[in-house]
């Protein structure tokens, strides 16, 4: 064959294809539909643990002070805020439009990425914050009966792991999410730019 | 159109689509009952605006370009792999050589010649993509260019 003639389409098309399995994809929608309400329902069950840990911390420790009852609800909260982010909030947020043409859609992507590095950091810095918040306030009741100088040792430790948290774990996390992203985003916009290209 | 009808009717298109895409069997496979599934989900949303045809190849053919966000490792450290594999699947070398040779082109230019393979008139290609039809004429005739060049230079004409 001449390579002029060369005719692509036919080649394209001879493509060996398994026959369409509607029973198969069928299973698939199904199991997509499952996994749909399992997720709903372990969010669920979350929820439910979540509430009966605070009573139950609530009433076997008996806290005299409202500090100490505040505290066990932030620091508790900020850890399921934190899981639910990650895991449930952040598949609705994730959504867009598969429909819009890839021009569009590569820049709604770069988009959401982009918000996504934004809003995962964000809630990265309010977990550790609202977690040493209620940590510091549950503290108080008990540190409050001891001496001084044992309550000054007791903050100081808090305060001081709380600080290796902030000033060394979550900027290597942050930092870690921010390259992944980064590296997609670049992707991303390489690819628009491919279609943006006048030519 | 009842979804049944849709799959059938499309997924050979959206199959070899996927395949030029990446040239790997298996994620091939499973873009195109990826895009199936967004197709399902979405279809009580179609209205019309433009043919179904455009709007399935608009779902897959953006449900590719996402692929690098999922498996970008696995599919760069398994391409040899997958082409080994490849050569059990097609009989003909040529159409493993073009499936090749696409999934080599930048990835615009990978769902902008699929779609022209697989007929799409050059005003779907564009309203699928987002360009303009001239700039799709020259993207499409660059591209059968360069495609036509590796063939030569293989030794495959």
């Amino acid at each position: 064959m001449d390579n002029n003639n060369l005719d692509l389409s036919s080649i394209w098309k001879q493509q060996k294809v398994g026959q369409p399995n509607i029973e198969e994809l069928t299973y698939k929608l199904n199991q997509f539909k499952k996994s749909g309400l399992q997720k709903l329902i372990i969010t669920n069950v979350i929820l439910v643990i979540t509430i009966g840990l605070i009573i139950f911390i609530w009433n076997h420790y008996q806290p005299q002070f409202i500090t100490s009852k505040i505290g066990i609800v932030l620091t508790i909260l900020s850890m399921v805020i934190f899981v639910f982010f990650n895991n449930k909030l952040f598949s609705v947020f994730n959504k867009i439009d598969y429909t819009k043409s890839n021009n569009e859609y590569l820049l709604d992507l770069i988009l959401l990425k982009t918000k996504q590095k934004y809003i995962q950091t964000k809630i990265l810095g309010f977990y550790f914050i609202v977690l040493s918040l209620g940590i510091c306030l549950y503290m108080y009741e008990y540190t409050s009966r001891m001496t001084t100088l044992g309550s000054i040792f007791a903050y100081s430790v808090t305060l001081i792991w709380i600080g290796l948290n902030w000033f060394y774990f979550r900027p290597k996390t942050i930092k870690k999410q921010h390259i992944k992203l980064d590296e997609l985003i670049c992707e991303f916009e390489n690819m628009e730019k491919q279609l943006d290209s006048k030519e | 159109m009842v979804f049944e009808d849709i799959y059938k009717l499309y997924y050979h298109k959206i199959y070899r689509i996927c395949m030029g895409y990446v040239n790997d069997y298996d994620v091939a496979l499973d873009l195109t009952q990826e895009t199936f599934i967004i197709v399902w989900k979405q279809l009580p949303r179609f209205r019309n605006e433009s043919s179904i045809g455009t709007w399935i190849f608009r779902i897959a053919s953006n449900n590719c370009l996402r692929l690098i966000e999922k498996e970008k490792r696995v599919i760069k450290t398994e391409l040899t792999i997958n082409l080994i594999e490849e050569n059990q699947e097609s009989i003909e070398p040529k159409i493993q050589m073009l499936y090749k040779y696409i999934s080599e082109l930048q990835e615009t230019d990978r769902i902008i010649i699929s779609l022209e393979l697989e007929d799409v008139n050059q005003t779907e290609i564009a309203n699928i993509v987002g360009l303009s039809e001239s700039n799709v004429r020259v993207k499409i005739h660059r591209i059968k260019e360069k495609l036509k060049r590796k063939f030569k230079e293989n030794g495959q004409q």
